[in-house]
């Protein structure tokens, strides 16, 4: 290691204890919860709810709408937490993914448009992970996962980047993001491709490291 | 054609149903495939991984109390024990493998009923301990014979795992009481033998496991790090 830029990671580390989102402490919980243990239910609550809390007040912006869809998502991780595959995907993502899809249901079902504030929070996130100075990036408490994403996101072209982070947070067709943006469809098209593309190898190589 | 015929097409596909820009009639016919292919499932799981953390870019929020008052209420949860001081640890998951293990019994035993019958006529000693070894969707992946007067045991995997370059298979033997055991590392596909232990019969260990491990094995002497993606109870015939 030469430089710290070169790992893209390193300079995203935090003090912040996250021991508790650990994907293994999680998948024990979510074992215990298919068993309905109740107590188990609460400690994966406590550990997690702040952080799906704070995703779906990013989609909805409404704290009454949020509330809504953190507790239709844990009732629906009480009654599914047997079908979760831990050979699959990480708990944080099955969990997350549940937490998206029923903001995104919520969303048509009332059907109002959200102000997209892609210009505000998309921007201070982006501006977090182009900065040379951690602090931002730390102050979001990120998982190791998170930080890995985060570091390869820095490194993608900004509009590409901004494409995706706008399609994955509101839920955009390539038409949708097309029009956000201004843009072509095809060049919006080729660009989430090719940005996806570069995500994959940059977090298979951080995986490998 | 079907896309489960182009990889590299099932990813793009894959990555953009995980991103949410796959959208209408492409998303619910990609949608329609998923429960009938491991492989697409297992795509679209590693872009959700890839990608979902996307949402911890967003700041953490506390939500209100009464969310998990909702919470106790709908579900009636009665929560029996004082709230845990201490985390617990891997071996409270080994618990719920063992239940899991009673399940797969069923299955090993109907297995081994089928083997007996088709034993005829004097031919080298038959296998005496088997596991049947399955996800969690009850798919059968593996299936392992043991033979103790030849201290030697056979995986054949029956369904091809998909194994990143960096990743094992590690086979473990899961005791009654106590961590489990290593018993070697398996090919992701065809069938590998490995050595049996002398004292890893069904009755010390009720319960076969494998996990994905980084490359060469658990770094953990007393147990797997990694997932457990198959199991299946370890039965004498």
């Amino acid at each position: 290691m030469h430089h710290a830029l070169t790992d893209p990671t390193s300079f995203f580390q935090t003090d912040v204890d996250l021991s508790n989102l650990e994907p293994q402490q999680l998948k024990i919980w979510l074992a215990d919860v298919a068993r309905k243990d109740a107590d188990a239910f609460r400690l994966l609550y406590d550990a997690t709810s702040s952080k799906l809390f704070g995703f779906a007040l990013r989609i909805l912006t409404k704290r009454e709408s949020a509330e809504e869809v953190l507790q239709e998502s844990f009732v629906s991780i009480w009654n599914n937490a047997a079908s979760y595959q831990a050979g699959l995907a990480a708990p944080m993502t099955w969990m997350t993914t549940i937490v998206r899809n029923k903001a995104f249901d919520l969303l048509r079902r009332v059907d109002h448009t959200v102000e997209i504030d892609a210009d505000n929070f998309d921007k201070d996130v982006m501006d977090a992970l182009e900065a040379a100075d951690p602090t931002p990036i730390a102050a979001l408490q990120l998982t190791q996962d998170s930080r890995a994403l985060a570091g390869c996101m820095s490194r993608l072209e900004g509009l590409h980047r901004q494409a995706i982070a706008m399609a994955f947070y509101h839920d955009m067709s390539h038409s949708e993001v097309a029009d956000h943006m201004k843009l072509p469809i095809g060049t919006v098209k080729t660009w989430i491709r090719r940005g996806l593309e570069r995500l994959r190898v940059c977090l298979n190589k951080l995986e490998g490291a | 054609m079907s896309i489960l015929n182009n990889e590299k097409l099932l990813d793009r596909l894959a990555s953009e149903y995980a991103l949410g820009t796959l959208k209408g009639g492409a998303r619910r016919r990609f949608e329609s495939q998923l429960p009938h292919s491991l492989l697409l499932r297992r795509a679209v799981a590693e872009w959700q991984d890839r990608l979902t953390p996307m949402a911890q870019f967003a700041p953490r929020a506390q939500p209100s109390a009464q969310v998990w008052q909702n919470l106790v209420r709908e579900l009636k949860l009665q929560q029996v024990g004082e709230r845990r001081a201490t985390p617990r640890n891997w071996k409270s998951s080994l618990a719920f493998w063992r239940g899991l293990g009673l399940v797969s019994t069923a299955l090993a035993t109907l297995l081994v009923a089928v083997l007996v019958t088709k034993q005829v006529g004097p031919a080298a000693p038959p296998p005496s301990y088997i596991a049947m070894l399955a996800d969690d969707q009850s798919t059968p992946i593996a299936f392992v014979t043991g033979n103790p007067h030849q201290h030697r045991m056979t995986v054949k995997l029956v369904a091809h795992q998909n194994v990143a370059n960096d990743k094992s298979l590690e086979l473990w033997a899961v005791p009654k009481q106590g961590a489990p055991r290593s018993l070697g590392l398996l090919a992701s596909d065809g069938s590998i033998t490995l050595p049996l232990p002398d004292n890893a019969t069904p009755q010390e260990f009720g319960l076969l496991a494998v996990s994905l491990e980084p490359k060469g094995g658990s770094p953990k002497a007393d147990g797997p790090t990694g997932p457990i993606i198959f199991k299946g109870a370890w039965v004498q015939v």
